[in-house]
């Protein structure tokens, strides 16, 4: 579970208000699509909810955890996977996840059954022994993704999964969500690709310019006043999202 | 080439490079790092005196040079001085700059000449490089100046040559390594490639200082009083003999002090006239070997193999404690990446390593100097055995400081520092185990230092032992100064390794904050001699304190980076 309460985050002392409470919650079995046009905010909510940058004001809670005053106990239930897979290079895949398991504390037998099975999904297990800079884009997102899978984590953070993966990883990560949720656990990922959003996404939310502006089923979003009914989700995004 | 489109990338280049817009942002609009201001002010002035002690000196190797008509082997002597600087670092620079940063695959894809590129590169090279030897050159060209009573034509064609300086040595080594990287298949093992050309380096840079040192100490003895007579009666013959070893310091030296006599504008189109041709000359192989040798460049080579069920078992980690699982991760990053390595770990044994070679050498020359000083120093051991211990201690401790590790230790993350603040470990315990990283290659030191005094200087075991110990626990001390540092000013936007380590301003802060350290301890030292106190109890009043505060600086540090870790954006 996660939840915002007026979240708010400014950058060049206050000049510029990347998020301006926002407020949001995310219940347990569901997958939440973060969506909204560049630089409106999304990366940096991303981000304080994993604890990369500190609120202004407002508060966030994972999984009951206050992120500023527990961050430990948020982090040890949390995995992150940002937009972009800067992992250490000069470490092989398979000793970046023994790191990853390490400090999570993942089980052995855990860590061995994980990790099989989801290099042998990504198609990464030839190449588990070599350094990571020896991998495409694909590839480390791939390794970042199997890590952040390794500790099965309550809450998933994902910024921009499907961005560099083969149609066939991304159809399998899209799998993995549903299966995540259906354990009950929480899923939060932000998107450009809308049509993966609607398929996908049990809720969600818009963000322009700092604040939400739509957040809802996909019901819900068709239902708002400013939308008409039988609008594809892109139509609404670019409704809510007008200058 | 065309001039504008050069002037265009040259001038990115040199803005990419030497971050003024970051700086200008970063003290004016965020108002950072201004309180480093003063701080490399007050450096820059501590520079003062010790550039005055050179200029001293100097005026001295001026005054004895003068009446032999010898004078203008001083000016020779800095700008070989000067070019053998910019050699040493050049090759690492070009190599660095022509191959391995990043922006090469921005650059290639834009329509410009392989030319064009390198030639941009080479210029962010040239004005580093002015810098590198501005510290050797400068003052002797100035104290030279200033006593020969220069006009302006000494101080135009110095100002000159000095423009000049870097292109010969520079081109030099860009040709070579263009066609190396051409020819050789070295390319896809770039690592191995700067690991060992840096190495190579040191060994030729200390092999060179051998040999010539020999090569002096054989002229002594059998040099006819006949010989001395010539030499010392035909000018300049000192000037030729140090510029023998590199022609270029000669035109160099007589272009400057020739001034605008014929012989002096001579040899400053000499100078010239060779560096535009060796220049061009490299313009001309980077547009036919450049692009070429960079091919392949990006890939790296690895089999790839599945591992079977049971290896697969027996890799996979049974589970380590986190701390353990970040030192792994420091260590093994750090000696993977030859920047990091060759500052780091390799550095604290090469430089006692260098120090037995000279020694040996110059026993095995018949160096009667080196044995002259170990009988100084036993002398002085059985005369004053705390002194021994003592400057054993200092030579131990800068032995284990004088690398980048400590300082540089959260720069060195980068990009990747996001990984440590997600995962769920304590910035303490990170910490814990990044100081656990940087005192092992701090002790790593010691003991190697150690091993000089040894193998060199015939230092007891009780000595040494006596002297580790201060040096193990004072280790601890600059450990944590060094991290303190890098912690409060990450330098976490790079995107060449060499950027984290090499260039990064913690670690020239770390190494003042060391000195500063020192001083301390050094005036506490001479207060409890003063006091006359017995060898062991300054001894141990040294270590308790050294202790006590060490014990006190690494829960400062601990506490500081609960602090600091999340306010690092």
């Amino acid at each position: 579970m996660i939840e915002l309460t007026g979240v708010t985050k400014s950058y060049n002392r206050g000049k510029i208000r990347a998020v301006d409470g926002l407020t949001l919650s995310v219940k347990p079995g569901e997958i939440f699509g973060f969506l909204g046009p560049n630089g409106a905010g999304k990366t940096t909510t991303i981000k304080m909810i994993v604890g990369l940058l500190r609120p202004d004001a407002g508060k966030i809670l994972v999984e009951g955890h206050d992120v500023a005053r527990e961050p430990l106990k948020a982090k040890q239930v949390t995995t992150y996977v940002p937009d972009f897979p800067a992992i250490y290079e000069r470490l092989t895949g398979l000793e970046y996840l023994n790191f990853i398991g390490d400090v999570y504390g993942v089980p052995k037998a855990e860590r061995l059954e994980r990790i099989g099975k989801w290099l042998e999904i990504f198609e990464l297990a030839p190449a588990v022994t070599n350094p990571i800079q020896s991998y495409s884009h694909g590839m480390k997102q791939k390794i970042v993704l199997t890590a952040a899978l390794l500790p099965a984590p309550r809450v998933m953070v994902l910024d921009e999964p499907l961005v560099g993966l083969d149609p066939r990883a991304a159809h399998q990560l899209k799998e993995m969500f549903r299966e995540h949720c259906e354990a009950g656990k929480t899923l939060f990922f932000s998107t450009h690709i809308m049509e993966v959003a609607e398929k996908l996404c049990d809720r969600i939310g818009i963000i322009h310019r700092g604040r939400l502006v739509a957040s809802g089923t996909m019901e819900e979003l068709k239902a708002l006043d400013r939308t008409e009914a039988g609008q594809s989700l892109e139509e609404i995004f670019l409704e809510v999202t007008e200058k | 080439m065309r001039a504008r489109t050069l002037l265009t990338v040259v001038r990115a280049g040199l803005r990419s490079n030497f971050g003024l817009a970051v700086l200008k942002h970063r003290l004016l609009k965020e108002k950072k790092d201004r309180w480093l201001v003063p701080i490399i002010a007050v450096s820059a002035l501590g520079v003062v005196p010790m550039y005055y002690g050179v200029v001293l000196a100097l005026q001295n190797v001026y005054g004895v040079l003068q009446p032999l008509g010898q004078e203008r082997a001083l000016l020779s002597l800095g700008f070989l001085a000067g070019q053998f600087l910019i050699l040493l670092f050049g090759i690492y620079y070009v190599i660095a700059a022509f191959y391995f940063s990043r922006d090469l695959e921005l650059l290639i894809p834009l329509p410009l000449r392989p030319s064009e590129v390198m030639a941009s590169k080479f210029a962010v090279i040239v004005i580093n490089e002015y810098l590198t030897a501005a510290a050797v050159v400068l003052p002797i060209v100035l104290t030279y100046g200033v006593l020969a009573k220069g006009g302006p034509g000494y101080w135009v064609n110095a100002a000159l040559v000095y423009l000049a300086l870097p292109v010969i040595p520079l081109a030099v080594v860009s040709l070579v390594v263009v066609a190396l990287m051409r020819f050789v298949n070295v390319s896809r093992k770039k690592d191995a490639l700067i690991l060992i050309g840096s190495i190579l380096l040191l060994v030729l840079a200390f092999g060179l200082q051998i040999v010539m040192g020999r090569s002096a100490g054989g002229q002594g003895p059998d040099t006819s009083a006949a010989a001395v007579t010539a030499f010392f009666t035909s000018p300049d013959s000192l000037l030729n003999r140090v510029g023998a070893f590199f022609p270029p310091a000669i035109w160099a030296a007589r272009a400057a002090a020739g001034g605008f006599t014929g012989k002096g504008l001579a040899n400053l189109a000499l100078l010239w006239g060779v560096s535009i041709l060796l220049f061009a000359a490299m313009i001309a192989a980077a547009e036919a070997l450049f692009y070429r040798g960079l091919v392949g460049l990006g890939e790296t080579t690895g089999k790839r193999r599945r591992l079977t069920r049971d290896e697969m078992a027996r890799r996979v980690s049974s589970g380590r404690r986190a701390k353990a699982a970040v030192f792994g991760r420091e260590w093994k990053i750090m000696n993977r990446t030859p920047i990091f390595l060759l500052n780091g770990t390799l550095v604290v044994v090469l430089v006692p390593a260098i120090f037995v070679i000279m020694a040996m050498t110059n026993s095995g020359g018949g160096g009667q100097g080196q044995g002259d000083a170990t009988a100084l120093l036993k002398a002085m051991a059985s005369a004053n055995p705390l002194i021994v211990i003592l400057a054993t201690a200092l030579f131990m401790t800068v032995c284990g400081s004088i690398n980048g590790t400590a300082a540089s230790t959260f720069s060195r993350e980068g990009a990747q520092f996001w990984i440590s603040k997600a995962i769920p470990v304590a910035p303490r315990e990170q910490a814990a185990a990044k100081f656990l990283h940087s005192y092992l290659v701090a002790a790593l030191g010691v003991v190697a230092a150690g091993l000089v005094g040894a193998v060199v200087l015939h230092l007891g075991a009780a000595q040494l032992a006596a002297a580790a110990g201060l040096a193990l626990v004072a280790g601890v001390l600059l450990t944590v100064a060094g991290m303190m540092i890098d912690l409060a000013r990450p330098l976490l936007d790079w995107a060449n390794p060499q950027k984290a380590i090499k260039q990064n301003l913690n670690v020239l802060l770390g190494m003042l904050a060391d000195i500063g350290i020192l001083t301390v301890v050094y005036f506490g030292v001479k207060a409890l001699i003063k006091a006359k106190l017995g060898t062991n109890a300054v001894l141990g009043i040294v270590f308790a304190g050294l202790a006590a505060l060490s014990a006190a600086s690494y829960a400062a540090l601990l506490k500081f980076a609960d602090k600091r870790y999340p306010e690092i954006e």
